[in-house]
């Protein structure tokens, strides 16, 4: 009989916790293990507080190793950028772990710490399968600029294991968060048609290399029209990112196999012969 | 005909003879002889200063100081009084000439003149010159035949770019030097050497580059947010290739012209068996 539970001894001042353990709380792995530094607390006894309650003697200015510094400035970025458009505590996490994972490689020496961060905010949202577009992440970024963070995210995947590689962006999980932001009535109907007609646009018409927004933003307008509820391209502009004259350009392209792109069962508002041009 | 122009046309430089320099008669006349291209023919009344340099000639250009020596252009380069084996080995032409190869486009070149130079004074005497020291430290000179602009600095090094083939590239170093040895100065002709070529292709199909990026994850880089480009980066010979989904291919990194063509042969049956058919 083991009795797994950590070695304790009672004291009078020590709080009645379940475990009284006296090591202390777990390494935080986010943050530099290495030091096995020990502080002095602060003191409770009555010696310790002058007349007013404030501690008598200044406990030395409170020393953390430039790299414990480093990584709790960039959490620190990394949780307000994430604050701004709600990330979940996950990505969140996992953008703090690529932050320590950059910091010990090395490999983004030199670039300013605005791009890393927006950087390692962006792989993080990629490896758990909520992709935020690069434009998003520069809406939310201070100083990063659309270039910096992709040079940035060249650097930091290639340093990466290889197993660990961010998957490419879909279309999948774009749809659904531009359609929210544009209010629609049947929104489950037009998500699933918008990225249907995504898939097929890809496979038969010529728009393979343009960005995934883009043809995000293109589909949700054919899938908006097609169900009797035009937006508007300026609506579908702030909603994506994307330019209107882009969306324009791809809905032309897309519009010449209009009929092909939509699935069988799907039922017109608006015929594919009378979809608009513009 | 869809494929590009053909062996015997005298504007092709793919095809030709001299890809491997060793391959060539020592005693064979060169340039004059070949109808390859008109850039030669302008070129005669230089004839008188230099000689062009043929193969495997180490003839000290008469006006030019001491004899130059041009070693790392030539590295395998044989004493004139050798006689041309047919032992000697080069790249055998692949025997499916009708497949498509791929065409130079740009040669980048280093030489080192070997004195200091006076830019403010090149740059007032010299014609087709441009200086402007708070932007970039080097004149900017141009010549039009063979169409290059060369970057020359104070130290005497200098950078040539622009050339389609290995001779033009240092026919237009020679010319550069002369021009910089006619304003006084006393210029040599150090340490030819190439520092990259550049080559494209067509390869007259569409490619769904989604597909190859999934299957050589690891060679490859295709982020459609960032460039409209596949980056596959061949490691022997150490090649990056740009794809595109239109089937236009770039390859750059070569130091010579048969690495283009080896990475090209590496990466067209990988690309044919991702082929769009629609």
């Amino acid at each position: 009989m083991v009795d797994v539970g950590s070695e304790w001894r009672t004291f009078s001042n020590d709080k009645d916790s379940k475990d009284m353990s006296r090591v202390g709380a777990a390494e935080n792995p986010l943050f530099d293990g290495d030091t096995l530094e020990t502080v002095m607390s602060l003191g409770t006894g009555a010696g310790a507080l002058d007349e007013f309650g404030k501690q008598k003697y200044n406990n030395g200015p409170r020393q953390m190793s430039t790299a414990d510094k480093a990584l709790r400035s960039g959490y620190d970025a990394i949780r307000q950028m994430a604050g701004r458009i709600n990330l979940s505590s996950r990505i969140i996490n996992r953008a703090f772990s690529l932050f320590k994972q950059c910091y010990e490689n090395k490999c983004v020496r030199g670039r300013s710490q605005d791009a890393i961060v927006a950087t390692c905010i962006y792989i993080a949202c990629r490896q758990e399968g909520a992709q935020r577009t690069i434009k998003e992440i520069c809406a939310i970024s201070t100083s990063a600029s659309k270039k910096d963070i992709g040079r940035c995210f060249k650097q930091i995947v290639n340093s990466l294991p290889n197993s660990n590689r961010p998957e490419s962006i879909d279309i999948k999980n774009l749809v659904p968060r531009f359609c929210n932001q544009l209010e629609l009535r049947q929104e489950n109907l037009i998500q699933k048609t918008a990225v249907f007609i995504a898939e097929r646009a890809k496979e038969i018409c010529d728009i393979q290399s343009r960005a995934p927004d883009s043809i995000a933003g293109a589909s949700i307008y054919m899938a908006c029209a097609a169900a009797g509820e035009k937006k508007p391209m300026k609506d579908i502009q702030v909603a994506a990112g994307v330019m209107e004259s882009t969306i324009r350009l791809i809905y032309k392209i897309m519009l010449a196999k209009a009929s092909e792109l939509f699935p069988a069962d799907f039922a017109f508002k608006c015929s594919p012969a009378n979809l608009p041009t513009s | 005909m869809d494929y590009p122009p053909s062996f015997g046309d005298p504007n092709s430089h793919q095809n030709d003879h001299y890809a491997s320099p060793m391959s060539l008669p020592p005693s064979a006349t060169p340039r004059s002889a070949s109808a390859r291209d008109d850039t030669h023919t302008n070129t005669s009344s230089d004839n008188r200063f230099y000689r062009r340099p043929s193969v495997a000639s180490k003839k000290s250009l008469p006006d030019m100081g001491p004899p130059s020596t041009v070693t790392s252009h030539h590295p395998n380069s044989v004493a004139p009084s050798t006689p041309f084996s047919a032992a000697t080995p080069f790249t055998p032409r692949t025997v499916d000439t009708s497949r498509v190869q791929p065409s130079l486009q740009n040669i980048v070149s280093t030489v080192s003149l070997g004195c200091k130079l006076d830019l403010k004074r090149i740059a007032l005497q010299a014609r087709n010159a441009e200086y402007n020291p708070k932007r970039f430290a080097a004149v900017i000179m141009r010549i039009r035949s063979p169409r290059t602009t060369a970057l020359i600095f104070t130290s005497g090094k200098m950078v040539c770019t622009g050339a389609k083939t290995e001779d033009d590239s240092i026919q237009a170093a020679r010319r550069y030097a002369r021009v910089i040895q006619k304003l006084g100065f006393p210029a040599k002709f150090l340490d030819f050497k190439i520092q990259n070529m550049v080559g494209s292709a067509d390869v007259s199909f569409k490619i769904r580059l989604e597909a190859l990026a999934l299957a050589h994850e690891s060679y490859c880089s295709y982020e459609p947010e960032l460039f409209p480009g596949l980056i596959y980066r061949v490691i022997q010979p150490k090649i990056v290739l740009l794809i595109f989904s239109s089937g236009k291919v770039v390859l750059t990194g070569a130091k010579e012209r048969r690495e283009i063509h080896e990475a090209f042969e590496l990466v067209y049956p990988i690309l044919k068996t991702f082929r769009r058919l629609s």
